[in-house]
């Protein structure tokens, strides 16, 4: 049974049984696309940390998102108070934390995650905010396939 | 755009709220200190830049590379 709270959402793959809970507000848009604010978050596939954020209006804007901890479990962020009232986070157990993802045309293999501007959703309300960080602890992209060349700006780790 | 002179040390106002001062002027930087309040968010120009250029090529990938990177990653991270 298709439940009554599912919707039909055009996207860049096709169109899309999403549910309600799926749905996000982003009240200031992402960067680039400000005038956007209702996306859809698709997992493509089972047990992916990649998503398609689709915007619900413009089914040409999607943007591929991932859950960053499956690849950098230490990748910290910095959200100013003014932000958590944005998102209206009440606790840190609220927020979901995305990234972009840039993948070269044709090489999926090179896939890169971007780490300068997560994108924070607090998941009770559905409402999400791209958090610039203008200080990173992190080197601002990590490519996926290169876990074992070590990138050349990872911080060095021995003692 | 707006030009003004300052010297270290002075001040201006944007609005009633946001006080912009600067604080140091050595070389080809100046330090600048500012007041404002709490829901004010700031980011650095090329931050903001970087990362719309990022969102940008996130939206660009091809529905192809899109399906072929989700196999192929999420493939890799129950190896």
């Amino acid at each position: 049974m298709v439940t009554k709270k599912a919707r039909v959402i055009h996207s860049r793959v096709g169109p899309l049984h999403v549910e309600q809970e799926r749905l996000i507000l982003f009240p200031k848009g992402l960067l680039g696309f400000e005038t956007q604010r209702d996306f859809a978050l698709v997992r493509l596939q089972e047990d992916s940390a990649f998503f398609l954020l689709q915007s619900c209006t413009d089914p040409q804007l999607g943007l591929m998102v991932a859950d960053p901890y499956v690849y950098l479990p230490d990748y910290r962020i910095k959200i100013s108070t003014a932000e958590q009232e944005l998102l209206r986070l009440k606790t840190i157990r609220e927020a979901v934390v995305l990234v972009t993802v840039t993948i070269p045309p044709g090489k999926p293999e090179d896939a890169v995650l971007n780490l300068v501007g997560p994108l924070v959703v607090n998941i009770r309300l559905r409402r999400g905010l791209q958090i610039p960080q203008n200080q990173l602890r992190h080197p601002p992209r990590l490519h996926l396939a290169g876990d074992r060349p070590e990138d050349e700006s990872l911080p060095c780790k021995r003692q | 755009m707006l030009i003004l002179t300052r010297k270290a040390g002075e001040s201006l106002y944007l609005g009633d709220t946001i006080k912009v001062t600067v604080l140091k002027v050595q070389g080809n930087q100046v330090k600048l200190g500012f007041d404002i309040p709490e829901e004010l968010t700031v980011y650095r120009e090329e931050v903001y830049l970087r990362i719309k250029e990022e969102n940008l090529m996130a939206a660009q990938a091809t529905k192809q590379d899109f399906f072929m990177a989700t196999e192929l990653w999420s493939r890799k991270k129950h190896e």
